[in-house]
């Protein structure tokens, strides 16, 4: 298998746990875990090197189920238990992501946080002389939290080599277009005004995300990654109500919709 | 109390190449021998609190033991979120530094008196909460908050406090210190209140009175077997912090003391559920604002003189 055709499979493999774990609990969220899945299936397969200790936080913590099922998909979690126990009643897997489950490195839901704990731990590396990366993917609605900000502008200034911020700009935020409700466009330039490298990428085209996630830099690193809200689910695609649409067992062929029907490789 | 800090952070830093210093941009010059003795390791995030917080818990995580420091309110209040998810719900081992306890910064006003750092650190589930209340006690802490593993928040003092403590007071976490042990009634106080604590002490020890002088260190966890012990002996407690009376050291103290069936009269001293608005130096607002040593002494008074309201058939 090529592998542009090997991630593609993976990243559809990854939204089935996605959606299997929604349909199972019949929560929310969906739109904004299906928008990031490319981003995190380039990121873990292409991207991190675990025996250089790069790691990856998750700002946006409502996305918490991309992240389950990427971890899932990795082998450090079991892709059933995520199904079983996602947003369940006596489940592991809550639908902000904690600390103390495997592989996830940061406790978030509340946003705006993300960029300094990474920031902490960037530093931690150049001082203890780690070549480590640690990635922080952050939604373009995040972006209003003046705490995302404050800890861009100390980033560029303290300017630690392994930072890398994702940018997943699928354009919605709580009650609307992120347009419409504060925009913060030209996002690329804002970054690169604060001293980071910057990139500007389709949030959905695997070889474009590999390349801009994995480009060498010695100062943070910005990528904004165009995205759409529901990706990989027609009936969800760009759509503001993404966000907050549940779906029941009878609905399940709604959601599957837009997958490949390959088979899981054995 | 703050310069005792200082030395013992460079103590640390020297000791412990975990050990690492934040601050959001307060401190002119106290850094100075910490930079020294632990290059590399001292870092001014500038103005920004929640920076300052979110980076010391990125440290944590990465198997650093940062001190973050400004004064109380701001790394409390100002930066709780962070505090509250960041460091606490990720069970981070950060050491959150607060300076100027209660109305230590007297005249700077009300923005910058720390009334209720207690009340927003002790509410959070598995935070230790420290309160040293003299010089030597101070450095103490931070070498205990230091050890220990896990989110602690060391409210510090300003400067100049009275030495107050026996020279070779032990500092645990979680243990209060018994300075006195009368019959008649318990002053139980925490921090920089132990001046006024001790004071009134000495009032009441002049007017006959045997008071029992209990200073905790540590308000999380809350040492209620001392407590409990004293109410027993002395049926009435009179506690006296430099907060808000509003879920604070004495409101802990309450709630211990509720649930115990000890049955001792209790008197909460600290600020009476106000902002500090009038303008003065911290010894005149404490009195201003009834913590004084002598208006301790008259809570205690009050309490020794009232009428037992027993029920009637």
């Amino acid at each position: 298998m090529s592998m542009r055709a090997d991630l593609r499979h993976e990243a559809d493999a990854v939204r089935r746990i996605v959606l299997e774990a929604a349909l199972a609990a019949g929560t929310c969220h969906i739109g904004g875990s299906l928008s990031i899945v490319d981003i995190l299936t380039v990121l873990y397969r292409r991207t991190l090197r675990a025996e250089s200790g790069d790691r990856f936080l998750l700002s946006k913590g409502h996305a918490a189920s991309a992240l389950y099922a990427v971890l899932a998909r990795a082998g450090v979690l079991d892709a059933a238990d995520v199904i079983a126990g996602y947003c369940r009643d006596g489940g592991a897997y809550a639908g902000h992501p904690e600390r103390h489950v495997a592989g996830v490195e940061l406790t978030a839901g509340s946003l705006g946080h993300g960029v300094a704990v990474a920031l902490g731990r960037a530093l931690a590396d150049r001082a203890d002389g780690r070549d480590s990366r640690t990635f922080c993917l952050l939604g373009d609605g995040e972006l209003d939290e003046g705490s995302v900000w404050e800890a861009v502008a100390l980033a560029g200034h303290l300017a630690p080599p392994g930072l890398r911020l994702i940018v997943d700009a699928n354009g919605f935020q709580g009650l609307g277009r992120v347009q419409e409700v504060l925009s913060l466009e030209p996002l690329p330039e804002k970054f690169r005004a604060f001293g980071w490298v910057t990139s500007h990428v389709d949030g959905h085209d695997h070889a474009a995300l590999a390349c801009a996630l994995g480009a060498p830099a010695r100062r943070p690193v910005a990528i904004v990654a165009r995205t759409i809200k529901g990706y990989g689910v027609p009936a969800l695609e760009g759509e503001f109500m993404s966000h907050y649409r549940s779906f029941r067992p009878h609905e399940r062929d709604i959601l599957f919709a837009g997958l490949d029907e390959v088979q899981e490789a054995a | 109390v703050r310069d005792a800090f200082f030395r013992a952070l460079a103590r640390l830093g020297a000791a412990d190449e975990r050990v690492w210093a934040l601050t959001g941009d307060l401190g002119v010059g106290l850094f100075d021998p910490f930079e020294a003795a632990a290059p590399g390791r001292y870092l001014n995030v500038g103005i920004a609190e929640q920076t300052l917080v979110g980076v010391a818990a990125g440290l944590a995580y990465a198997g650093k033991v940062p001190f973050a420091y400004s004064i109380a309110p701001f790394v409390t209040s100002r930066a709780h979120d962070q505090v509250r998810v960041d460091v606490a719900c990720a069970g981070a081992n950060v050491k959150l530094v607060g300076v100027g306890s209660g109305v230590s910064y007297g005249t700077l006003g009300p923005t910058h008196h720390a009334i209720d750092d207690l009340a927003l650190t002790r509410v959070l589930p598995g935070m230790t909460v420290l309160a040293p209340g003299d010089p030597a006690e101070a450095a103490r802490a931070a070498e205990a908050a230091a050890s220990h593993e896990g989110p602690v928040y060391l409210r510090l003092g300003k400067n100049g406090e009275p030495t107050l403590l026996p020279a070779d007071a032990e500092f645990r976490i979680g243990r209060a210190i018994e300075l006195r042990s009368g019959g008649d009634v318990t002053i139980a106080c925490t921090g920089t209140a132990l001046r006024e604590a001790t004071a009134a002490a000495d009032l009441l020890a002049d007017d006959g009175i045997d008071a029992t002088l209990l200073h905790f260190g540590t308000v999380k966890p809350f040492d209620a077997a001392a407590l409990i012990a004293a109410a027993a002996r002395t049926g009435a407690i009179v506690t006296v912090e430099e907060h808000s009376v509003v879920a604070g050291f004495g409101s802990a103290a309450a709630e211990i003391l509720a649930e115990s069936g000890a049955g001792a009269l209790l008197r909460r001293v600290g600020l009476p559920d106000t902002f500090a608005h009038a303008v003065g130096s911290r010894d005149y607002l404490v009195g201003r604002y009834g913590l004084s040593g002598p208006d301790v002494a008259d809570a205690a008074r009050g309490l020794l003189e009232r009428d037992v309201a027993c029920p009637t058939t």
